[in-house]
């Protein structure tokens, strides 16, 4: 079979290594960028270009950010007194798009996994450790994945923190909003009833 | 390509893509199988967040007569591995027999009582029975269902009774104890303590409940976990060639 172009063809092929594209969804995305004016395209080719030369992550709370650290640990506004752990900066972005969040985080850059071999060491538990034992942080707040692993993670981290004087909680879990109790299964509904709250 | 339906424990699981998972499954119907769960890592799935790691549950799946991934079509949650608050030690064990469970068996291989036994134990890790004696007896048991039990009470090669006194010869890729005569010019042998060998005899009893009761001593326990782990290196490298 003859190829389109050879820089077509290369094109294409990046496209279809690319998280939930094939090589039809590609070949769409090739053309269309085909069809840019060399402007537009080129500022997509930009866009790729500074992210890869002006990412980094802060060295605070290993948040994605262009400085030395990011825009949250350079806000003023936040309250330094809660840090929120999560798994990834996608997670990050996730919570702060509730829009309800006010303190700082903190990015683990995974969870602990023995089966896939990644362990507390290949995580950033040191620098939270470092950051709670020096600041003024009151409370951690653990929003880890409600997975067997998050879950683990959190408890590891709880343990470590145990002789800090801050106070570790848990996102809280259970039945979605707007849902139907008949149609929740059983682990929801006890998640539910044992994290009940007053009024 | 069958639709199956089998009673199944996560093993492990791997993203597969933005919504898919890769997981593996003992299951004990027909072992362990690896399977495709599309959309499973979506907040709405046909799934119900079954397809965690050491979630018992029900599926439904696909079985691909091909080296193929299976196809995973349903999954209800039966129990969740939850062990108790600040029981760090019984998930570590969970995730153990859950690596043990995918390095001792092949795929397609069913072997229902060793699901029955796993079953078992995690429930027992999440209720937070102490984790040494349960991880033990595990062990022990799963290898004898899987036809690597040692031997305990008599030489492994000539079948002679043992005195289980003082320290014994004992050599896990020669298949347990071995007497005065047959140690000799082997390699991969170590002395065990007689008490080491009397714990294991009593973890694998399947007649009675008698191991609940047992009391296992620091140092015997330091012996048993370094016996145990001994083996299960020597005959891991054998399984997977």
């Amino acid at each position: 079979m003859s190829e389109v172009t050879r820089s077509v063809t290369e094109l294409i092929n990046e496209f279809a290594k690319m998280p939930g594209v094939g090589k039809k969804s590609a070949e769409r995305l090739a053309y269309y960028v085909l069809r840019l004016n060399r402007t537009e395209a080129l500022v997509l080719a930009d866009a790729i270009r500074n992210v890869k030369e002006n990412v980094r992550y802060c060295r605070n709370c290993y948040n994605l950010a262009e400085q030395e650290e990011c825009e949250i640990c350079r806000d003023p506004n936040r309250n330094r007194e809660v840090i929120c752990v999560v798994e990834q900066p996608r997670d990050l972005m996730a919570l702060e798009q509730a829009g309800t969040y006010h303190g700082l985080y903190h990015v683990l850059l995974g969870r602990i996994a023995p089966l896939e071999g990644m362990g507390p060491e290949q995580l950033t538990i040191d620098t939270l450790v470092n950051r709670v034992r020096s600041g003024t942080v009151r409370e951690i707040v653990m929003a880890t994945n409600p997975t067997v692993e998050g879950d683990g993670t959190s408890l590891y981290i709880s343990n470590v923190l145990s002789d800090c004087a801050v106070r570790v909680t848990r996102l809280a879990r259970g039945i979605t909003t707007g849902s139907m109790l008949e149609f929740a299964n059983k682990e929801v509904l006890a998640d539910a009833l044992s994290g009940r709250q007053a009024f | 390509m069958s639709s199956e339906k089998a009673s199944a424990l996560v093993l492990r699981t791997i993203d597969f893509s933005e919504t898919s998972l890769v997981v593996w499954l003992f299951t004990r119907e027909f072992g362990k199988i690896s399977a495709l769960a599309k959309g499973a890592r979506r907040l709405k799935n046909p799934f119900e967040s079954a397809l965690d790691v050491l979630t018992l549950c029900r599926i439904v799946f696909l079985h691909k007569s091909s080296e193929a991934l299976d196809l995973v079509t349903e999954a209800k949650l039966l129990r969740r591995f939850r062990p108790t608050r600040q029981n760090l030690a019984g998930l570590y064990a969970g995730y153990y027999v859950a690596e043990l469970l995918g390095d001792l068996t092949d795929e397609n291989d069913p072997h229902p009582e060793l699901f029955d036994l796993a079953d078992e134990t995690l429930a027992a890790l999440a209720a937070g029975e102490v984790v040494p004696r349960r991880l033990a007896r595990f062990e022990l048991i799963a290898l004898r269902f899987l036809g690597h039990a040692p031997a305990l009470d008599q030489c492994a090669e000539c079948g002679m009774k043992i005195d289980l006194t003082g320290r014994i010869a004992f050599g896990g890729i020669h298949g347990g104890a071995l007497c005065r005569g047959c140690r000799q010019g082997k390699s991969s042998v170590v002395s065990v303590s007689a008490g080491v060998l009397r714990t294991m005899a009593q973890l694998a009893d399947l007649e009675t409940q008698a191991w609940r009761r047992i009391e296992i001593d620091a140092q015997i326990l330091g012996e048993l976990r370094k016996q145990e782990a001994k083996n299960n290196r020597e005959i891991l490298p054998q399984r997977l060639g």
